[in-house]
């Protein structure tokens, strides 16, 4: 067991990120269960506390009698120096073990900028970076999350991932495990893993040996062993409302990221935004009913004495019958002042009117997600928003009292000329005139936040060249230029670091060395800004001989193998191209949620049908 | 307009060592949600963004136990002392004890303006032998005046300790450990940490103590020398 003194604690900041025993937290005794499970987020407690679906394998595996599934986060800065100068290993936060005595580390991987905080995370707890250097007395590394849609870059760090969603997939693997450890782990960590692979949705990397031909160019994988599966495909949730799920959430001490009950309304978003890889990831669209979300909100909120419940999903308006759970919710709650907040907002006055009931804090403002300046590079993103949407809306907002709104704009997406460019300033003028017409007053404030377009693996974009450092910065300071008003603030994000989630998002296994020389170098937390520090990856591709823009700048050709297509959310390859192509032709495809199925290929890869309420009723 | 009714209950709580690093504030939030979740009828202020009307005495220092915080809450309904006391026991996390709950009627003052007096008891480890701390103490407790620096992230100011001490500053060995008991005023214009006071003598006795074993806790929070409890 670890001590963490308290001279320790009184000098690092927050402390209460490495104490623990929070409200909810489960506790058993370590030598009640077979199978030891450490859940954890490359990020501070704040972040990793803040992740839904840690919350809820926290609860389903610990809701197994022979499983034990405690949290650890990324010590800060400051307590990594304390840890590291007095030989403290990395620890739990329910029973602070040591992290190398579990049987496994879980890492909820929710972007690629996490990726060398996982391995100072192993490195902090005396566990071997490399998979293949493991032995059998450490523990077995899986990753999921959102990155394992191209995780090859990271591939010779893991033992395993699981791709999609784990609910179910997660217990099978431990079943598997605690089955292994009974009959006395034969022939070692090698031979679980090799059963491992025989779970759907479990993707064992070094079971796949990557093939390049002369030119260095992917050409595939070669499998190992006789029932490896070529093609690993997402699991996936089919009923919702029966699925184990989160009811007592942990209660930290502390100020979190999303210090609230997140209810989740439906997995899945099927707008089809061609740039969006969740868009696809989570597809099909499978709704909760309304008496299910009342049910779990009542019990969540009887057992955390949280005030405030998020209505999350990844377009929450889209909920079949939203303005009907919003009123019912508020009436069960009525006597207990909770607040019920939606994290993203339509852009429609229905959404105004109902953050309206819901009385949103006004001073933290609106925000929306128009993507692109003009419409003709919202058709090609296919992001179904006009001109007149996003004025009416605003409009709306306007009168009933908001001041503040906030824009997110996309630049170097594909197609883009610097008329669209422009037109995200044009836009952001429009909103501010609207303002002045409809109330009459000045004092309006329009942020217009500008970020770097990342092509992502399964997306109609995965093949797309990403626009250079330059071209970047040109079009940042274009849109600058264009900026008349003072009621107009303008926000772009670092293209560095935009440029560099390019090259990982669609690696290879070669970058592995990139990464790691990376976290020699001393990089980690890359996410946060005041802790990326550019020059230590630009010297890890020299030190590796890897051209970056191999990875991101060059556009790909349509017949290219990519090295990511082994582990798949189920999207047929030929609608991706062909959505490219209709991009390109600034041509529409309809969201299939209620209306046709445009052709992507998950529900019958998966045998998964959507759920939408509304549809049924309709 | 009815007239509202409502009831005021006063509690004296623990601040134990594994809490010992959250926030006044987040000790403060934490409470908040044990009362909700204990579903005791509280009353919330009006208004935009209504809030638990809920009071605490003086705030504590961050890394010091307590076995005497005070809070005050509002209840709409005239409930009965151990009905309260027990649903909010069950709801309270490790680390928070209810250790007496009672009813306050008629007119009193605000809870944040009646502690005058804290006192504390300091424990620690040392090499340096006990007679070394007793000569500082005994010269503490005789010096007229004693300055120590107080240094914030944002300034450093030197500050007199002794116009706050009440009483003698007491020293006893105990297990290996020594034990230091202080009593201290708390004024409008401030007052003394415990963590300063031990300090003091550290470097006035040129001794030193295992900083990794430092144990301070508030013992009891006092107004004209009486329980909180106990003071309307
Ligand atoms: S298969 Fe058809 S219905 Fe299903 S998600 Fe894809 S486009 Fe929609």
């Amino acid at each position: 067991m670890v001590r963490i003194t308290s001279d320790i604690l009184q000098s690092v900041v927050k402390p209460a990120r490495y104490t623990g025993n929070e409200w909810n937290s489960v506790h058993k005794k370590w030598e009640d269960v077979s199978c030891h499970f450490a859940l954890s987020m490359p990020d501070v407690y704040e972040v990793g506390m803040s992740n839904l679906g840690l919350k809820i394998l926290y609860e389903i595996l610990n809701n197994r009698e022979d499983t034990w599934a405690e949290r650890v986060y990324a010590p800060w800065i400051d307590m990594e120096e304390e840890m590291r100068s007095r030989n403290i290993p990395l620890y739990s936060l329910e029973s602070f073990t040591e992290l190398n005595k579990f049987d496994f580390i879980g890492f909820s991987l929710q972007f690629e900028m996490c990726f060398t905080t996982v391995l100072n995370m192993l490195d902090l707890s005396g566990i071997n970076v490399w998979a293949k250097d493991r032995g059998d007395d450490e523990p077995f590394i899986i990753g999921g999350g959102p990155c394992v849609y191209n995780v090859e870059p990271v591939a010779d760090f893991f033992d395993l991932f699981l791709i999609g969603e784990a609910e179910e997939a997660l217990p099978e693997l431990v079943e598997v495990f605690c089955e292994w450890k009974k009959e006395g782990r034969p022939n070692g960590r090698g031979e679980f893993l090799k059963r491992a692979a025989r779970v759907r949705g479990i993707y064992v990397p070094s079971l796949y040996v990557p093939q390049y031909d002369e030119k260095g160019m992917y050409t595939g994988l070669q499998t190992i062993g006789e029932d490896t599966p070529p093609v690993i495909y997402k699991r996936i949730i089919q009923d919702m409302d029966s699925v184990a799920t989160m009811e007592r959430p942990i209660v930290p001490y502390i100020d979190i990221v999303h210090n609230r009950i997140m209810l989740e309304l439906f997995r899945g978003c099927s707008r089809g935004c061609r740039f969006c890889q969740a868009g696809v990831a989570y597809r099909p669209v499978r709704e909760r009913t309304e008496s299910r979300l009342r049910e779990l909100a009542r019990k969540m909120i009887d057992v955390t004495g949280y005030d405030e419940i998020s209505l999350t999903s990844l377009s929450s308006a889209d909920y079949s019958c939203l303005g009907g759970l919003v009123d019912n919710l508020m009436n069960d709650f009525s006597c207990e002042k909770v607040g019920f907040t939606l994290p993203s907002l339509r852009i429609d006055s229905f959404s105004i009117d109902l953050a309206d009931k819901m009385q949103q804090i006004r001073k933290s403002g609106l925000t929306f997600a128009p993507e692109a300046g003009t419409q003709r590079m919202r058709d090609v993103i296919n992001k179904g928003v006009t001109e007149e949407d996003l004025l009416k809306a605003t409009g709306a907002a306007f009168k009933k009292g908001w001041k503040t709104v906030k824009l997110y704009f996309m630049i170097g997406l594909p197609t883009e000329t610097d008329e669209d460019v422009i037109g995200i300033a044009e836009l952001a003028q429009k909103v501010v005139n609207h303002y002045k017409e409809t109330t009459g007053r000045k004092d309006v404030k329009v942020t217009i936040s500008v970020s770097c377009f990342v092509p992502k693996a399964f997306t109609a974009f995965q093949w797309f060249g990403q626009n250079t450092l330059e071209e970047f910065s040109r079009k940042q300071m274009l849109i600058k230029e264009h900026i008349k008003d003072r009621s107009i603030h303008y926000n772009y994000h670092d293209a560095h670091v935009s440029l560099l989630e390019g090259v990982l998002a669609r690696g290879d296994r070669r970058l592995s060395g990139v990464i790691y020389s990376a976290w020699k170098n001393g990089s980690r937390f890359d996410g946060w800004t005041d802790q990326f520090d550019e020059s230590r990856w630009t010297r890890a591709f020299e030190e590796n001989n890897i051209d970056p823009a191999q990875y991101n700048i060059r556009e790909r050709a349509f017949d290219e193998v990519f090295p990511w297509e082994h582990t798949t959310p189920g999207v047929s390859r030929a609608f991706l191209k062909h959505e490219y192509e209709k991009a390109v032709a600034e041509s529409l495809t309809k969201d299939c949620r209620r209306g046709d199925c445009t052709g992507c290929g998950i529900c019958q890869k998966l045998g998964v049908n959507i759920v939408d309420w509304g549809k049924e009723r309709a | 307009m009815p007239e509202v009714v409502s009831y005021t209950y006063r509690a004296e709580l623990t601040k134990d060592a594994q809490l010992r690093f959250i926030s006044h504030l987040d000790y403060a939030a934490l409470v908040e949600r044990a009362i909700c979740r204990a579903k005791l009828p509280v009353v919330y202020s009006e208004g935009f963004n209504p809030h638990m009307k809920l009071s605490f005495a003086s705030a504590l220092a961050l890394g010091v136990t307590s076995e005497s915080e005070y809070m005050e809450f509002i209840l709409s309904k005239d409930l009965c002392q151990p009905e309260v006391f027990d649903k909010l026991s069950s709801q309270l996390p490790d680390g928070v004890r209810l250790k007496a709950l009672k009813k306050i009627e008629g007119k009193h003052k605000a809870l944040m303006a009646l502690a005058d007096e804290a006192r504390y008891r300091i424990s620690f480890s040392t090499a340096n032998p006990l007679s070394e701390w007793e000569t500082a103490v005994s010269e503490f407790n005789n010096a007229e005046s004693c300055f120590f620096q107080r240094k914030t992230p944002k300034k450093t100011r030197d500050i007199e300790i002794k116009q706050y001490m009440i009483g003698q500053l007491e020293i006893e060995a105990n297990d290996g450990l020594i034990e230091l008991s202080a009593s201290v005023k708390i004024t409008q214009q401030g007052s003394v940490k415990p963590a300063e006071i031990l300090e003091y003598l550290r470097k006035s006795s040129g001794s030193e103590y295992d900083i990794s074993n430092v144990e301070i806790r508030r013992t009891a929070l006092l107004c004209g020398g009486r329980n909180l409890m106990d003071v309307m």
